[in-house]
C-alpha cells in the first residue's frame, strides 16, 4: 500500500473577495445531502425531521432551518439538507438518522456553494437571476431552483442582503465568472 | 458666434458648457441638450443626406421618431452608425459625423441621384438591372451594394460590453409623460411595485416641451415635482434612458436601458442593459407621434414637425429658425405660433389647411428659404413647422397581433380590442389627446389596477389641468402640388411612389411597404406610415381603416445586436465544465477538446512528439502494454434509489435489470419509444434499493430528463427517486494488463483477484488509507480495467497520487483520442454509431433485448425496416493495402458498381489508426454485414476523393473473445 493520504481541495480554492458593495465567499464548510421521501412515506419522514433536528419540511419556495440544519426544497418529494458538520453532526450521522425514512445521497461534492452578501448583492443578482428577489416576494429563507447564465442554480436567501448560491461543481469557474462580473458591473 | 440660435428658457444647465464635434467642427452645448438641439443652437441645419436621392436633410423631429438626422457617433471601433441626433444626450467631447454621402456633406457626389430621380422610382432596380445577365453579380450587385445603406460599420470588434437582466414589478408604466407620471403617482401611492420607464434622459415627455399648467405649476415644474415624489418611494423604480421595445408573452416586456451612452467613457461598465421585465400589469403611456403632410419639396432642412419646434423652443431654449412659418391642420399646431411669439421669434405666416390654405412647394437647397402657398403666394421662412395631426403610439399594443382601430375624431388609429394580456393604455397612446383627460384617465387606470391587485392604499387625487383645444381635420396630401412630395423621409418614398405601386398592383399595405420600402429602417415609419396609408387609401378609393396598417413587431426602436448578445461573448459565450483532474492535466501537457460543455484532455503531448498521432499512439500502446489512466468523470452519473428502483430500470432498459445482484454492474441499452438506441451505459447495484447509472457524456442531461419524465408521468406509482451525481465524483478509468497490480496499491484492504472481484463487479471501498471511493470493474478499452471514483474534492489529489504510484508501472495518462482508438479496436459503439437511426440489431446486440418484459421501445422493435433481411449491421473494416488511411463517411460499394445511391451498401462510421495492428481500422454499417466478413468492398468517398478497397471483418479488431477484460 502506497503511503499517501488524499487532501480535499475546494473547487474555487476557498474564494473570499469583495467587489464593490458585494462580498463573495466560497462556503467550504457546508455539507449537502439530498433526501428523497419514499412513496407513501411522507408522514414518517416529516416526523423524522422533527425528532432528529426539530426541522420542518420546506414548502416549494421556502427553506426551513432549525439549529445547524437547513432543508432546501428541490422537487415535490426531494430536498437538500445543508449543514455545517461538527463533532456529532456528520454526513454519516445524517445518512444514518434518515436511513429508514428517506433515500439519501451525499451531494457535498456535486456543488459549488457561494455566499453572496452586501448592499450590492440584490442589484448584482438582477443581472443573472430571473427570480424576483424583492424582499416580499423572496423573503429570508426563500429558496428557488433557477438558472443563471445557462447554469442550474439553487438560491436561498439567508438574510436581507445575503444569498446562498449552489451550482454545479464542474462549471464552478463559469458560475463564479457570472457572479463576479455581475458584482463588478453593478458596483457604484 | 457660438450657439447663435440659443434663446432664453429651457431645461438645460447653462452653468456648464460642453464641447463637441460634428464633422470635425468644434461647437459648444449645455448639459440637457441633445445633439440635435445643440446643432440647431449652433445654426447647423444640414446634418445628413437622404437614403436614395442624397437630398440635403436636416432635423425633423425631437425624439426617437427622427427619420432624417441620422449620424455616426463616436469613432474608431466604438463608431455607431445610424444614430438619431434627436436622442443623443450631449456629453463633453462628443464626436459625431454625418453619413451617407460621397465627398463632403455639403458637396455629395451622389446628389446626382436626385437628378436621376425620374428613373429611380419605387422598384426601379427590379426593372432596370435585368440585362445583360452577366452583369448581375459582377457589376450591378457590387454597385448597388456600395450605394445602399446609410452609415458604415467600423469593421472592428465592438469595444463596449453589454449585459442583460431581470426585473419584476406589479405594474410597468411605459412612458413618463403626463399619463405615465400620473399613473405612476397613483400606483406608487397605492403601494404597488412600480417600474416607470422612459426612453428620454429627462422624464416628463411633452410636459417638458409645452407651456401647460398642472396643479398650478408650469408643466415641466410639475413633472419635476412628480419625479421627486416618485423618487422618494421605495416601491417605485425610475428607469430613464430605457426603451420598452417589445411586449412578449405572460406579461414579459423587453427593455433596453442605455447605461453609459451619455458618458464620455463607460468606465468598463456595460454600455447598455437588455432587461426582461416581468409585470403583473402594464400601462402603456407612450404618447403619440406627430406626423407631417405631403407637399412639394417637404423634405428640406428647416421643414420640421410643429411639436418638435415647440420642444426645441420650450425645452432646449433653441430657436429652430428666426422666421418661422406654421402649416397645420389642427389646433395643436396653432399653439406653435403662440409659443414662438412668446419667445420673440418671428412667425411669418400661419397656414391652416382647414381654411383652404396649403403649402405647394418650398425652395432652398441646403436649408429652407421660401414657402410657396396655393394662390401664387409665398412667404420667406427658414423654418416651416408642420403638423398633420398626432398618431397614438399603438405599437406595443399590437405585438400580440392585435389590430388598432380607427378613430375619425382624431384621425388616427387607437389600440384595438385585443391588447396583450395585462396591458392597459392611457393618455395620447389611447387616443386621449388633451392634458386634463390624460391625467385623469391615467390616474383612474392605475387606481383600477391597484384595486385589482388588492392594494388598498390611497392613490391621492388626480393632477388637475385644463383640456387644451384639439380639433383636427384629416388632411394628408396637397394634391395641387406639382413637385415631389415626400411621404417617408428616411427611405425617400414620395406620394408618386405610393400611387405608382398601387397602379402596378401592389394593393396590400404589406406589399406597398415591401415594394416602396415605406416604413422600413430605423424609424419604422413612425412619422410616415399614416401618411402613406392615407395616400394609398386615396389612390385605391378606400378609407384608411379599410386600407389597414402593417403589422407592428418588436423592437419599437432599434436594439443593438451587442445588447441582444449581452455578456455572452468570446470565451464567455457559454459555460464550460472542467473535470476534477483539469488542473493536473493542464500542467502535464494536455490538449483539451470541447465535448459538450466539458473540456476534456484529448491527448498529453510529451517532449519529442511531433504531432497528435505520436501522443495518441504512445498512449494506446502504453495502456495496452502496461496501464493507462483516463479521467471519465464526464460520464453522466445518476443515483437511483427506491423500493421499486430495480423494476424502474427494468422498464427503461431494453435488457433485464430486475435480478442484477448487489455488487454487480450491467451494460444497458436504452431505447426511444420507436425502438431506436439513444444511449448506452452501465448501471451498478450498490444495494437492494440503490443503483448508480452511468450515461454517455453527451446524453447525461437527456437521460436524466427522460428518467424523470418516466418516474413522474409514466410510472408515478413506483417508489423511485433520482438525483444526478455526475459532478459529485471524480472517476478514473485505469486500464491495461497492469491495472490490477496498480489498483491493488491504491485501494485499501480489498482483494482484487479475478475470483474475488471479477469482471463487472462493483463495491464501495476506500483508497489511500481511508478516502471513500467506489470501484467498478468495467472496461471500454477492452483491457483488464477498473473505474475508481472518489468524491470530487479529492479528484486533483487522486490523480497526482495515482500517477505517483503508477510510475512503477509506467502508468500513462490517456485522453479522448486514445480512448476513441481503443474503443474502435474493441468494436464498442459510440456516438458515431448511435446516431439516432440505430437499433439493437444493427449493432449486434439484439440478443440483449429482452422479449419477456415490457420496456420503453418494446412496442416498435419489429417494424418492417428493422427486420428487413438486408438490414444494416455493424462490421469492422480494414484496408486491403495496409498503408492506406480509412475515411469516416465513405460509402461501401461492390467492386464494379456505379457510384450511386442504388448501389450504396452502407457507410464507414468510425476510423482510427491502430498502433497495435499497425494500420488503419474502421467500423461501419453494411447491408447483411454480419454474414460478409472476409468480403472485399470499395470504400468510396467523393467528398475526399478517395476510392479504396477494404476488407470486411469482425467489429472486434482486438481480443474478440474478451479474454483481456475478463482476465
Amino acid at each position: 500500500m502506497a503511503d499517501f493520504s488524499l487532501k480535499a481541495a475546494p473547487v474555487l480554492g476557498g474564494l473570499d473577495l469583495s467587489i464593490g458593495q458585494c462580498k463573495l465567499v466560497e462556503r467550504t464548510d457546508i455539507a449537502l445531502i439530498s433526501a428523497a421521501v419514499p412513496l407513501d412515506g411522507r408522514t414518517a419522514f416529516e416526523a423524522r425531521l422533527k425528532t432528529e433536528w426539530n426541522l420542518d419540511t420546506p414548502s416549494p419556495a421556502t427553506s426551513t432551518r432549525a439549529g445547524p440544519m437547513r432543508a432546501i426544497p428541490m422537487t415535490a418529494d426531494q430536498m437538500m439538507l445543508a449543514f455545517e458538520p461538527g463533532p456529532t453532526l456528520t454526513e454519516a450521522s445524517v445518512h444514518a438518522a434518515l436511513d429508514s425514512d428517506a433515500y439519501t445521497t451525499t451531494q457535498t461534492d456535486a456543488w459549488v456553494i457561494l455566499e453572496l452578501s452586501g448592499a450590492g448583492a440584490t442589484t448584482a443578482l438582477e443581472r443573472i437571476c430571473p427570480v424576483d428577489l424583492d424582499a416580499e416576494a423572496f423573503p429570508v429563507n426563500g429558496a428557488a431552483r433557477t438558472t443563471m447564465e445557462h447554469l442550474g442554480v439553487l438560491i436561498v436567501r439567508l438574510g436581507t442582503d445575503c444569498f446562498l448560491l449552489l451550482s454545479a461543481r464542474s462549471s464552478a469557474q463559469s458560475f463564479l465568472h457570472a457572479v463576479e462580473i455581475s458584482c463588478d458591473w453593478t458596483a457604484p | 458666434m457660438s450657439q447663435q440660435n440659443r434663446i432664453d428658457g429651457g431645461q438645460i444647465d447653462r452653468t456648464a458648457t460642453l464641447n463637441f464635434q460634428f464633422n470635425e467642427r468644434w461647437m459648444t452645448a449645455h448639459p440637457g441638450d441633445t445633439l440635435a438641439s445643440a446643432l440647431l443652437a449652433n445654426n447647423v441645419r444640414l446634418v445628413g443626406r437622404s437614403f436614395k436621392y442624397h437630398r440635403p436633410r436636416g432635423i425633423f423631429s425631437a425624439g426617437s421618431e427622427e427619420p432624417n438626422a441620422l449620424v455616426q457617433l463616436r469613432k474608431g471601433a466604438a463608431l455607431e452608425p445610424n444614430t438619431r441626433a434627436t436622442t443623443i444626450e450631449m456629453f463633453d467631447g462628443l464626436y459625431a459625423t454625418s453619413q451617407n454621402h460621397r465627398g463632403s456633406l455639403e458637396r455629395d457626389i451622389l446628389a446626382v441621384n436626385d437628378l436621376l430621380s425620374p428613373f429611380l422610382s419605387a422598384g426601379f432596380y427590379y426593372k432596370t438591372f435585368m440585362w445583360p445577365r452577366a452583369f448581375w453579380e459582377k457589376l450591378y450587385e457590387p454597385i448597388i451594394r456600395a450605394a445602399a445603406g446609410l452609415g458604415r460599420l467600423s469593421g472592428q470588434e465592438d469595444p463596449d460590453c453589454y449585459d442583460k437582466g431581470f426585473l419584476h414589478c406589479d405594474v410597468l408604466i411605459i412612458g413618463a409623460g403626463a399619463a405615465g407620471l400620473a399613473a405612476a403617482l397613483a400606483a406608487g401611492r397605492a403601494g404597488l411595485k412600480v417600474i416607470l420607464a422612459d426612453e428620454d434622459f429627462r422624464m416628463g415627455g411633452r410636459l417638458n416641451a409645452e407651456t401647460f399648467e398642472v396643479d398650478g405649476k408650469d408643466s415641466a415644474s410639475w413633472a419635476l415635482a412628480a419625479l421627486a415624489e416618485l423618487s422618494a418611494m421605495a416601491n417605485v423604480r425610475l428607469m430613464r434612458r430605457t426603451t420598452v421595445y417589445g411586449a412578449f408573452d405572460h406579461g414579459v416586456y423587453g427593455a433596453l436601458e442605455r447605461m453609459t451612452d451619455h458618458l464620455p467613457d463607460s468606465g468598463g461598465k456595460p454600455r447598455q442593459v437588455l432587461w426582461r421585465i416581468y409585470s403583473k400589469r402594464a400601462i402603456l403611456a407612450g404618447g403619440a407621434t406627430e406626423r407631417s403632410m405631403a407637399f412639394g419639396n417637404n423634405d428640406r432642412p428647416g421643414v420640421m414637425l410643429a411639436g418638435a419646434v415647440r420642444t426645441y423652443v420650450n425645452r432646449f431654449g433653441v430657436a429652430p429658425g428666426r422666421n418661422v412659418a406654421v402649416f397645420t391642420n389642427n389646433d395643436d399646431g396653432l399653439r406653435t405660433a403662440d409659443d414662438l411669439r412668446a419667445k420673440g421669434i418671428n412667425v411669418t405666416r400661419v397656414i391652416d389647411a382647414r381654411k383652404g390654405d396649403v403649402v405647394v412647394n418650398t425652395t432652398g437647397r441646403k436649408g429652407l428659404h421660401t414657402v410657396f402657398l396655393n394662390g401664387d403666394r409665398h412667404v420667406e421662412a427658414d423654418c416651416l413647422a408642420v403638423s398633420g395631426g398626432w398618431s397614438p403610439n399603438v405599437h406595443l399594443t399590437c405585438h400580440h397581433r392585435g389590430r388598432p382601430t380607427w378613430r375619425e375624431d382624431i384621425a388616427g388609429f387607437v389600440p384595438g380590442g385585443e391588447l396583450p394580456p395585462g396591458m392597459a393604455v392611457a393618455g395620447a397612446a389611447a387616443g386621449t389627446m388633451t392634458l386634463a383627460a390624460t391625467l385623469s384617465q391615467a390616474h383612474e387606470t392605475a387606481a383600477s389596477i391597484a384595486a385589482d391587485l388588492g392594494y388598498s392604499g390611497a392613490t391621492g387625487a388626480p393632477p388637475k389641468a385644463d383640456d387644451e383645444t384639439f380639433a383636427t381635420a384629416p388632411f394628408w396630401h396637397v394634391k395641387e402640388s406639382k413637385h415631389r412630395a415626400w411621404v417617408d423621409l428616411q427611405n425617400d418614398v414620395t406620394t408618386k411612389d405610393v400611387t405608382q405601386s398601387h397602379r402596378e398592383g401592389f394593393r396590400s399595405v404589406e406589399h406597398l411597404k415591401r415594394y416602396t420600402t415605406l416604413g422600413m429602417a430605423t424609424d419604422q415609419g413612425k412619422t410616415s406610415n399614416m401618411l402613406g396609408l392615407a395616400v394609398m387609401a386615396d389612390a385605391s378609393g378606400k378609407t384608411i381603416p379599410e386600407t389597414g396598417t402593417t403589422i407592428f413587431r418588436p423592437p419599437y426602436t432599434p436594439v443593438p445586436l451587442g445588447a441582444l448578445a449581452g455578456r455572452a461573448r468570446g470565451k464567455n459565450f457559454r459555460p464550460t465544465r472542467l473535470t476534477p483532474s483539469h488542473t493536473w492535466a493542464a500542467e502535464n501537457g494536455a490538449s483539451f477538446v470541447e465535448t459538450g460543455a466539458w473540456m476534456r484532455a484529448e491527448w498529453y503531448a510529451r517532449p519529442g512528439e511531433t504531432g497528435w498521432r505520436d501522443s495518441v499512439d504512445r498512449e494506446v500502446l502504453a495502456t495496452r502494454q502496461s496501464v493507462g489512466i483516463c479521467d471519465v468523470s464526464t460520464l453522466g452519473k445518476i443515483d437511483i434509489q427506491g423500493r421499486d428502483a430495480a423494476e424502474f430500470l427494468n422498464k427503461v432498459y431494453a435488457n433485464a435489470f430486475l435480478k442484477l445482484p448487489v455488487g454487480k454492474v450491467r451494460y444497458g441499452l436504452m431505447l426511444r419509444e420507436d425502438g431506436t438506441v439513444y444511449d448506452d451505459g452501465t448501471t451498478a447495484r450498490l444495494g437492494e434499493t440503490h443503483f448508480v447509472m452511468t450515461t454517455t457524456t453527451a446524453n447525461a442531461v437527456l437521460v436524466f430528463r427522460n428518467l424523470e419524465f418516466a418516474r413522474q408521468c409514466l410510472w408515478p406509482d413506483l417508489d423511485v427517486h433520482l438525483i444526478s451525481t455526475t459532478d459529485a465524483w471524480a472517476q478514473f478509468s485505469v486500464a491495461g494488463p497492469n491495472s490490477r497490480a496498480l489498483m491493488q496499491e491504491i485501494v485499501d484492504d480489498l482483494d482484487l483477484s479475478n475470483e474475488a472481484f471479477p469482471f463487472m463487479a462493483c463495491t464501495d471501498c476506500t483508497v489511500f488509507g481511508g478516502t471513500p471511493a467506489r470501484l467498478f470493474r468495467i472496461s471500454f478499452s477492452g483491457e483488464l480495467a477498473y473505474e475508481i471514483a472518489v468524491p470530487a474534492r479529492y479528484g486533483d489529489a487522486m490523480i497526482r497520487a495515482v500517477m505517483s504510484v503508477g510510475k512503477a508501472f509506467d502508468l500513462a495518462p490517456y485522453g479522448t483520442e486514445a480512448l476513441g482508438v481503443m474503443r474502435i479496436e474493441k468494436g464498442h459503439v459510440a456516438g458515431n454509431e448511435l446516431n439516432g437511426q440505430t437499433d439493437a440489431r444493427m449493432i449486434g446486440l439484439q440478443g440483449m433485448v429482452s422479449r419477456k418484459k415490457d420496456f420503453i421501445g418494446a412496442a416498435l422493435l419489429d417494424r418492417p425496416e428493422q427486420v428487413r433481411e438486408d438490414g444494416l449491421q455493424l462490421v469492422g473494416l480494414r484496408p486491403v493495402v495496409t498503408d492506406v488511411i480509412l475515411t469516416a463517411g465513405a460509402h461501401f460499394l461492390s467492386p464494379g458498381d456505379p457510384e450511386d445511391m442504388t448501389h450504396d451498401q452502407g457507410w464507414m462510421t468510425s476510423v482510427a489508426y491502430s498502433p497495435e495492428l499497425g494500420h488503419s481500422i474502421g467500423l461501419g454499417f453494411l447491408k447483411r454485414g454480419a454474414a460478409r466478413h472476409g468480403e472485399n468492398l470499395r470504400a468510396y468517398s467523393p467528398i475526399r476523393g478517395q476510392d479504396i478497397m477494404v476488407k470486411v471483418c469482425s467489429p472486434h479488431h482486438l481480443d474478440p473473445e474478451g479474454v483481456r477484460q475478463r482476465g
